[in-house]
C-alpha cells in the first residue's frame, strides 16, 4: 500500500467521528501550536479539552466491522481515555495508518526510561496531546508531551506512597493504570489511596484513602470511572482481606458506596433487584452462610482486574478473587462470592445479577479477568453477550443481561482441574484428584495458579470477530496445610511448585473465534508464558508481547508475524495506539519485566526453591538467563 | 573503648539467655493461639515481646578501619534440634508466604543468597527479624520470643548449606496428557 492511499485510511477513519468545525482546525498538520495558545489565553484550557476530545472521540461502529456484531461503547480513535480504551474493554482501535502492508516500516519514535526495576503492567492513556504513564511503586504519574519532539516529560506527579506497602504486594509492586474524565487522570495508590490529578497541571485533585496496608490491603488494579463515579478494587486475596470495591465521586473523592466479595447481602449490595441465574447462587446472604463463621470476613474476593461498563443496559461487570486462605480445608463451602462475576449499577452499586464461576475454589482460580461487553448473532439471534477467558481455562460466552452462561470451552488443552461445565446447572465438573488435601501432594494440576490466563487482557475485534487471549500453559503441585492468619502477614496454608505444562510450550497467543467456540490459530512460546496484553486495530494487526522482550505485530486474521522489535526488558504490559498532534499514527507499550511470574527475573528470587513466588519460580527458571528488570516506555510509528 | 563494648554485648547475651525460658513459655503460648486460627485481634493482644532495642550496627562503625563492633552469637549455634524447629516456624509465622516456601524470596527478598541488604552475620538477620525493615518487613520481636527468632536465625543460616532442614526439590512431574 503506498503513502497515499494509507492516508486515505487514516482519514477514513476520522470520517466516522463527530467533528466541530473548530476541532477539525485543531487537528490540521500544524495548526495546533498556531492555535493552543490563542485558546490559552482567550477561552482557556477547558475549550481545548472540550475540542480535542471531541475530535479524537471514539467511534461506534467501527469501520468494516461484521454484520453480526454490534459495539455497545465506542472503540478508541485517536485518544486512548479508559484503561482497555473503551468501555466495553474490546482493546480494539479502528486506526489503519499502520496496517498489515506497511507495519514493516515501524520503527521507535521515542522511550522514556521511569526508572523503576520493577514489573510495568498496564497501559498509558493519551488525551489532548499528552501520554500519562503510571509506573509501579512509587506509583508516580509522568505526563510527556507529544507536541514535542521525542516526547519529552512535561509533569510529574509524585504521590509518595507508604514504603510498608511493598512487602504486602503479593505479585510484584506493579500498577494496571489510569482512566481519564473530565480533566482528571484517576489511579490507584498501592498503599490504598485513589488520587485524581490535574491532567494539565499535574497537580493534586484529591486523594482518598479506601483501605489499610496493616490489614494487607493494597491496590493494583485500573479504576474505571463511569457517569462521574471512580470505582476502584483492592488486592490482598493472599493476606485475608475483605475484598471490595469502592465507588467515589469523580469531582470530590467522597466514598459514594462500597461493596463487599463476602459477607451478608448488604455488605455485598445485594438487594429487590437481584437474581442470580443458577440455583446454586440463589439464597440469602450466601455470602456468610457458605463459609465456617466468621471466615468471611478475612476471605478475599479482592477486584483487581478490569472493570468494563455496558452504557446501554448502565451495568458495570467484573470478577472477584479467590477466597483466602488457599488452604481449601479451612473453608468448607462454597465460598460465596468469591471466584465470581459481578453486574452492578454503578450509580447505586446494587448488583443486578452474580454467578460464581469456581465454587470452593481450591487452585488460586481469581476470576478477575477481562469481561469484554459485545452484541454479537449467537446461534441464530443477536444476544448480548459477555465473553469472559477465565484464569481456569475455560472461554466463558455469557448473557450479560442474566448472567447465564451460553458456552465454556477449555481454551488450553491442558485444562484437567475439572472436565467440563454443565450449562444447566452453572457448576464445573471438578477433578477431585487435582483438589489438593491437608498434608498430600496433589500432583499435575493444570492450570497452575497463575492460571490458563493471567490479568493481562484479551482484545476483541469486531471485523473478525476473535478474540486475541494471551495463555499459559503451565501446571501444578500442590500441597496444603493450616494457615496462621496474622494480619498483614500473607494467609496462604499451601506449598504449590509450578512447572511448564505438557506439549513442549508455556506460552500461546490464541486467536479465538468466539461464534464458533474454537482456536482459529496460535502463536506458541516454547519457554514462557505470553505475559503481555493484545491490541487489535483496524489494520488487520495484533500487536503483543513477550516476556523475552518481543513486540509483535501480526496478522489478525492468519497470525503471521509481520514485525517484531526487541525491548529492553520482557513485556508485561498492554499494547495501545493513538494518534500524534498531527493525526499520525502511534503505537506504544511498556517494557519491564515483573508481576507474578515474571518477577522471578528480580535478583531477589532464588530459583533454586521452586516455592519461591507462590509457586512462580519453578516454572520461571528459564527467565534468569533472559530477561532483566527495568521499565521503558517504547512509542512506535511508521 | 574496646573493653566497654564488650561488657556491653556480653551484658546483652546474657539477658537474652535468662529471658530465654520465660519468653519460650510465652512462645509456646502464642504458637497455641495461632494454631487455634485465632484472629486479628487475638494476635493484636497475645504482644508479649520486649520492645525490639538495636545493640547491632546496620552501618559501619565510624573511627575504626575495621567493623570491630562485637556480635552476639546464636545461642543456638549447632543445635539440631532448633534447626528443625526453625524451620517449622519459618513456615508458621508465615514468614514462607512472603520469602518463599524454602527461602527463595516472593514479596519479601530471598533468603537464599549471600547478599543481604541489611547484613548476613546471625546478629544482622536477628536484627531485622526482630526490628523489621524499612520495605514492610514486621517487626516480629513485638510478637515472636527471642529464642524463637534465634531458631530463625539459624534456620536462615542454614539455607544451601548441606545441614539446610527439608531442603527444596523441583516438583515431580507427573505425565500430562493433554485433554481430548
Amino acid at each position: 500500500m503506498g503513502p497515499n492511499l494509507r492516508k486515505f485510511h487514516g482519514l477514513q477513519a476520522m470520517a466516522h467521528q463527530p467533528q466541530t468545525d473548530a476541532a477539525r482546525k485543531v487537528l490540521l498538520p500544524g495548526g495546533l501550536l498556531q492555535f493552543v495558545p490563542r485558546l490559552m489565553v482567550g477561552v482557556g484550557l477547558a475549550a481545548i479539552s472540550l475540542l480535542s476530545q471531541q475530535s479524537r472521540q471514539g467511534v461506534m461502529p467501527a469501520p468494516g466491522q461484521l454484520s453480526t456484531i454490534h459495539l455497545v461503547s465506542p472503540v478508541p480513535n485517536g485518544n486512548w481515555t479508559l484503561p482497555a480504551g473503551d468501555y466495553a474493554n474490546t482493546r480494539y482501535s479502528p486506526l489503519n495508518q499502520i496496517n498489515t502492508k506497511d507495519v514493516s516500516h515501524l520503527r521507535v519514535i521515542a522511550t522514556f526510561s521511569d526508572g523503576i526495576p520493577h514489573g510495568q503492567e498496564g497501559q498509558p492513556l493519551v488525551v489532548h496531546n499528552t501520554l500519562y504513564m503510571v509506573t509501579p511503586f512509587p506509583n508516580n504519574l509522568i505526563a510527556l508531551d507529544l507536541t514535542k519532539p521525542g516526547f519529552p516529560l512535561k509533569w510529574i506527579y509524585q504521590p509518595h506512597p507508604n514504603r510498608q506497602a511493598v512487602a504486602r504486594a503479593c505479585c510484584d509492586t506493579v500498577n494496571r493504570g489510569a482512566s481519564y474524565s473530565h480533566g482528571l487522570v484517576v489511579y490507584c495508590t498501592l498503599d490504598d489511596h485513589v488520587v485524581a490529578v490535574n491532567a494539565n497541571t499535574g497537580k493534586l485533585a484529591w486523594s482518598t484513602r479506601v483501605g489499610n496496608i496493616y490489614r494487607g490491603e493494597t491496590i493494583t488494579m485500573a479504576p474505571l470511572v463511569v457517569h462521574g463515579i471512580v470505582i476502584a478494587g483492592d488486592s490482598g486475596g493472599e493476606f485475608g482481606v475483605h475484598g471490595k470495591i469502592t465507588a467515589l465521586a469523580l469531582k470530590t473523592g467522597k466514598v459514594l458506596w462500597r461493596a463487599f466479595s463476602t459477607g451478608s447481602d448488604k455488605q455485598v449490595r445485594i438487594g429487590q433487584n437481584f437474581h442470580a441465574y443458577y440455583a446454586k447462587d440463589q439464597g440469602k446472604n450466601l455470602g456468610k452462610t457458605s463459609w465456617p463463621a466468621d471466615a468471611w470476613k478475612i476471605g478475599g474476593g479482592t477486584v483487581w482486574g478490569w472493570i468494563s461498563y455496558d452504557p446501554e443496559l448502565n451495568l458495570i461487570f467484573y470478577g472477584t478473587g479467590n477466597p483466602s486462605p488457599w488452604d481449601q480445608q479451612m473453608r468448607p463451602g462454597s465460598n460465596h462470592w468469591t471466584c465470581s462475576i459481578f453486574a452492578r449499577n454503578p450509580e447505586t452499586g446494587y448488583a443486578k445479577w452474580a454467578y460464581q464461576m469456581v465454587p470452593h475454589d481450591a487452585w488460586d482460580y481469581d476470576e478477575i479477568m477481562e469481561n469484554i461487553a459485545i452484541d454479537m448473532r449467537w446461534h441464530g439471534r443477536m444476544r448480548k453477550l459477555l465473553l469472559h477467558p477465565a484464569r481456569n481455562g475455560f472461554m466463558f460466552v455469557m448473557d450479560r443481561r442474566n448472567g447465564q452462561v451460553l458456552s465454556a470451552q477449555k481454551f488450553v488443552s491442558s485444562v484437567n482441574w475439572a472436565s467440563a461445565y454443565n450449562l444447566k446447572t452453572g457448576r464445573p465438573v471438578v477433578n477431585t484428584l487435582k483438589v489438593a488435601p491437608q498434608g498430600k501432594f496433589a500432583q499435575g494440576i493444570c492450570p497452575s495458579s497463575t492460571g490458563g490466563k493471567e490479568f493481562v487482557p484479551s482484545a476483541f475485534s469486531p471485523v473478525t470477530g476473535y478474540l486475541y487471549i494471551p495463555a499459559h500453559n503451565t501446571c501444578m503441585n500442590r500441597k496444603e496445610s493450616e494457615a496462621s492468619y496474622i494480619a498483614g502477614t500473607p494467609y496462604l496454608g499451601s506449598s504449590t511448585a509450578m512447572y511448564p505444562g505438557p506439549g513442549g510450550y508455556q506460552g500461546e497467543l490464541i486467536a479465538w473465534d468466539v461464534r464458533h467456540a474454537r482456536p482459529v490459530w496460535s502463536i506458541k512460546d516454547k519457554l514462557l508464558p505470553v505475559y503481555s496484553g493484545v491490541l487489535a486495530t483496524g489494520g488487520n494487526l495484533v500487536f503483543y508481547g513477550t516476556l523475552e522482550g518481543w513486540f509483535r505485530a501480526v496478522n489478525a486474521r492468519t497470525g503471521q508475524v509481520l514485525w517484531q522489535f526487541k525491548t529492553g526488558s520482557g513485556i508485561i504490559g498492554d499494547p495501545i495506539t493513538f494518534l500524534g498532534p498531527h493525526g499520525k499514527q502511534y503505537v506504544a507499550i511498556y517494557s519491564g519485566i515483573g508481576g507474578w511470574m515474571g518477577a522471578v527475573a528480580q535478583p531477589s528470587f532464588s530459583t533454586d526453591d521452586p516455592y519461591a513466588g507462590l509457586g512462580a519460580a519453578g516454572a520461571m527458571t528459564a527467565i534468569k538467563k533472559i530477561s532483566e528488570p527495568g521499565d521503558t516506555l517504547y512509542i512506535f510509528a511508521l | 573503648m574496646a573493653a566497654n563494648q564488650s561488657n556491653h554485648a556480653s551484658g546483652t547475651g546474657q539477658a537474652m539467655r535468662k529471658s530465654r525460658r520465660a519468653a519460650g513459655m510465652i512462645g509456646a503460648a502464642a504458637l497455641f493461639l495461632l494454631a487455634a486460627g485465632c484472629h486479628k485481634k487475638h494476635v493484636h493482644a497475645a504482644s508479649m515481646g520486649a520492645p525490639p532495642v538495636s545493640t547491632i550496627p546496620v552501618g559501619p562503625v565510624p573511627g575504626s578501619p575495621h567493623n570491630s563492633w562485637p556480635m552476639p552469637a546464636n545461642p543456638y549455634q549447632g543445635n539440631a534440634m532448633a534447626l528443625m524447629q526453625g524451620r517449622q516456624l519459618f513456615v508458621q509465622f508465615n514468614c514462607s508466604g512472603c520469602h518463599g516456601g524454602h527461602g527463595g524470596g516472593g514479596m519479601g527478598p530471598s533468603l537464599r543468597r549471600r547478599y543481604f541488604r541489611y547484613g548476613h552475620s546471625s546478629a544482622h538477620i536477628y536484627s531485622s527479624i526482630s526490628e523489621g525493615r524499612g520495605l514492610g518487613m514486621p517487626a516480629w520481636g513485638t510478637k515472636v520470643p527471642q529464642n524463637d527468632i534465634w531458631k530463625l536465625v539459624l534456620y536462615i543460616k542454614s539455607l544451601r548449606t548441606p545441614q539446610e532442614p527439608d531442603p527444596p526439590r523441583m516438583p515431580k512431574q507427573p505425565l500430562i496428557a493433554p485433554a481430548k
